[in-house]
């Protein structure tokens, strides 16, 4: 039993959070946030030059071999940002795709432009917002002589502005889930910005987009289960970046009670409002400590995935709730968008839905531990 | 990082087949006794008998208190053997944090932090070797949460503290060898430098005991009648009891850590494969799932937290808030569980299960969910220290009291 971070380890995250105080200052990261203009193609490039996209992925591919806590303490530094852009939506869960279900050739090719931020590939998954299973995957392929036609409407694409191209779900004309690359500049292919109470998110239709035979990620486009074994890997640092913006969310919320004044006494001194810090730092520590142990498990080599799908769900419930719980302690001026919680508390909410509520990662941990007789 | 507590270092693996060969020898032919160290009003003579007998072999081999020098009644082993006797022991449903009634875990560490030579060698043996029953007797009347407003008295009287006062709310179904508490011994002086800590003989004449029926089970009225009382049981000096009593708050509230899971979500699943609505078990239905969930997400997170804090503690990594927010934590899990066990199970959450141990009755799991909510000082009094170390609305964080 060692619950500390290894050297190395802390030298990351050093380097993370230094990244995060230079290039991504409080007042900068408002502004972009609050104007939707989410990707910064500086930083991918900076992240690149780093090491940070597919830092997971061997050596061979460009990446850096490293474990997925070392990993993840990057991403839980940068989520104090909180840092937009694809670093995870493709230096992770594309680059794990990619990794999981390509023929050799085809990995080559494709992860080092994605290591070194020549190529973003963006995961565009379900046809509703609504769910996240592969039910909601309603894109048609249909085969053509010498390659495919993709028609449907993604919803809900995060980073979908930043891809150079869509790694993109599927149904083959025998009803099967399948995985094909679609250049993001192909003809028929639109992004449209969702406007609301969320951030970086884009519908991408494909009308008729004419895909070569090559397109299909491995021989035959992978499966459901292929894309679940890259989100093994995938989710926990994903849960890892929404534990730091969660401690941000935290640690600025407290310092605020020490400075705020009214009735003649720091807002840190009404109970009411202590026990709103309480409520934030038990959303925090819940999830941060679900995250750390699931990942611990796949860094074992051990079956990961109820507490996988647990982390998820921990570190989307408590990103959500702990900047709820921070708004009741800012009031006001917290709701200006204009303020560093209206970043956070819009993030919150969008990864909140990406890639499955807390509610449907809850019911794939119980499918995990408890499989249905039928 | 590494949660693992069975992948043992060479040095402990001999010592891992020692203990698990004893604790088979144990309870060979008494596998019904499972959890039979922990607190239980339903218990019967056997089962205290039992219980009483294996704290105090377990003492005798210094297993209790496995880190603590032999001349206090430790054995002089390391971490790794404690994690060992942990989780060994809580294939039975133990652990050494659970008392045997003898509430040694906190009274121990508190004598090593506060007593003087002569009080740990005469004191602490019989307690780290089990062989007393010791009660912590400190709510009063009109204190609660309050302590510092302790009205319970114990004037100087030559070689003796002369004590009059009562303490309500305490121990439990059996008789106490010891009680552990905190007293007044300057009723002019400033609050919080009034206080005095002392160990005191339950046997003493002008103490008398008086059951109370309370929601969590049997609880305690004790009353002092010019109880005379042997100076040396004072405890770290007169009116520095404030002190002592940091320390023994910081380890009862939370701030001891474990390594242990509750097994409650295990039996819930076994009620919903073996209860059938419509043909269909439970265990099928999306609601009930979903409740079940959330009741093992949130164990799962006490048990980390439960784990880190323990890791913490025995690494000398200071965490001031570990403590106080387990506690909040735990006590509102459990509330929450007991209803989402009524949402599940109706009202075979609320029938006693004479055929299981009380702590792992459902029904005690309900009643106790609200029924220990106060313990120890109140949710609120939680909530109020866990802010203190944050240090919300103040300039500076309150660092956690020394609890080895």
């Amino acid at each position: 039993m060692d619950l500390s971070l290894t050297e190395t380890q802390e030298e990351f995250k050093k380097v993370a959070e230094d990244f995060v105080k230079a290039e991504v200052p409080a007042h900068q990261m408002t502004q972009w946030y609050k104007n939707k203009q989410t990707f910064r193609p500086e930083l991918v490039k900076k992240a690149a030059e780093i090491g940070w996209l597919g830092m997971m992925l061997p050596e061979e591919y460009g990446g850096a071999g490293v474990s997925t806590m070392d990993c993840a303490v990057v991403f839980e530094a940068l989520g104090h940002g909180p840092v937009p852009g694809p670093l995870f939506t493709s230096g992770v869960l594309s680059a794990q795709m990619i990794f999981e279900a390509c023929t050799e050739a085809q990995r080559k090719a494709l992860l080092p432009k994605i290591c070194d931020g020549s190529a973003i590939v963006v995961p565009a998954i379900t046809d509703k917002a609504a769910y996240w299973g592969p039910e909601a995957v309603e894109s048609r392929l249909e085969k053509i002589p010498g390659g495919y036609l993709l028609s449907g409407a993604k919803r809900f694409v995060f980073d979908a502005e930043a891809a150079t191209s869509f790694l993109c779900a599927a149904r083959s004309e025998e009803g099967k889930v399948v995985f094909v690359l679609v250049d993001a500049k192909a003809p028929g292919v639109k992004i449209t910005l969702h406007v609301g109470f969320f951030v970086s998110v884009a519908e991408v239709r494909f009308d008729k987009v004419a895909l070569t035979g090559d397109s299909l990620l491995g021989t035959s486009g992978a499966s459901w289960s292929t894309l679940e074994a890259a989100l093994d890997k995938a989710l926990p640092i994903l849960s890892a970046y929404q534990v730091g913006a969660t401690q941000e969310v935290f640690d600025i919320t407290c310092e605020y009670t020490r400075s705020r004044v009214v009735f003649g006494q720091p807002i840190g001194r009404f109970q009411r409002v202590q026990d709103h810090c309480v409520d934030i730092s038990i959303n925090l520590d819940m999830a941060r400590w679900a995250t750390y142990e699931a990942i611990w498990r796949i860094d074992s080599g051990m079956d990961a995935r109820a507490g996988v799908h647990e982390a998820k769900a921990t570190a989307s419930d408590g990103y959500y709730h702990g900047t709820n719980y921070a708004h009741m302690v800012w009031a006001g001026p917290g709701t200006d968008y204009s303020h560093p919680m209206m970043a956070h508390s819009v993030l919150a909410h969008t990864l909140y839905q990406y890639l499955g509520t807390p509610g449907h990662h809850k019911r794939l941990m119980m499918d995990a531990l408890y499989p249905r007789a039928n | 990082m590494d949660f693992t507590v069975s992948a043992d270092p060479p040095h402990v693996v001999e010592f891992r087949k020692e203990v698990a060969a004893w604790m088979a020898e144990q309870f060979q032919g008494r596998e019904h006794l499972r959890w039979s160290a922990s607190w239980s009003t339903r218990e019967d003579e056997e089962e205290y008998k039992f219980r009483r007998g294996l704290a105090e072999k377990l003492g005798a081999k210094g297993w209790l208190f496995p880190l603590f020098p032999k001349k206090y009644g430790g054995a002089e082993l390391t971490i790794d053997h404690q994690v060992v006797l942990e989780t060994e022991l809580f294939k039975y449903g133990l652990n050494l944090s659970h008392v045997f009634y003898t509430l040694a875990r906190i009274v121990a560490p508190v004598l090593i932090r506060w007593g003087t030579e002569e009080q740990k060698a005469e004191f602490l043996p019989p307690i780290t070797r089990a062989e007393i029953c010791v009660w912590q007797v400190l709510t009063e009347p009109h204190g609660g949460s309050d302590i510092a407003n302790c009205q319970t008295k114990a004037i100087r009287d030559g070689d003796h503290y002369v004590v009059n006062g009562q303490k309500v709310m305490v121990g439990h179904h059996l008789p106490p060898d010891y009680l552990w508490t905190l007293v007044c011994t300057n009723p002019q002086g400033k609050r919080h430098e009034n206080l005095a800590w002392i160990h005191i003989p339950a046997k003493l004449p002008g103490i008398t005991i008086q059951h109370m029926n309370m929601m969590m089970g049997i609880k305690n009225a004790v009353f002092f009648d010019n109880v005379r009382v042997p100076a040396k049981y004072l405890i770290g000096g007169e009116n520095n009891g404030w002190k002592v009593a940091s320390t023994h708050m910081e380890l009862e509230h939370g701030g001891d850590g474990r390594i242990a899971a509750d097994p409650l979500v295990e039996r819930v699943v076994e009620y919903c494969r073996n209860t059938h609505i419509d043909g269909k078990p439970l265990m099928e239905d999306d609601r009930t799932r979903d409740l079940i969930a959330d009741m093992m997400i949130e164990l799962n997170t006490l048990r980390r937290f439960n784990q880190l804090i323990y890791w913490r503690r025995f690494n000398k990594k200071p965490h001031p808030y570990g403590g106080p927010q387990q506690r909040y934590y735990q006590r509102m899990l459990r509330l929450r569980n007991g209803e989402r066990l009524q949402a599940i199970m109706g009202a075979d959450a609320l029938e006693q299960n004479l055929s299981v141990h009380e702590v792992v009755d459902f029904e005690y799991a309900v009643r106790t969910g609200p029924g220990q909510l106060h313990g120890g000082g109140t949710l609120d009094t939680d909530r109020l220290i866990f802010a203190r170390r944050l240090g919300l609305g103040r300039p500076t964080t309150e660092k956690a009291p020394e609890t080895d």
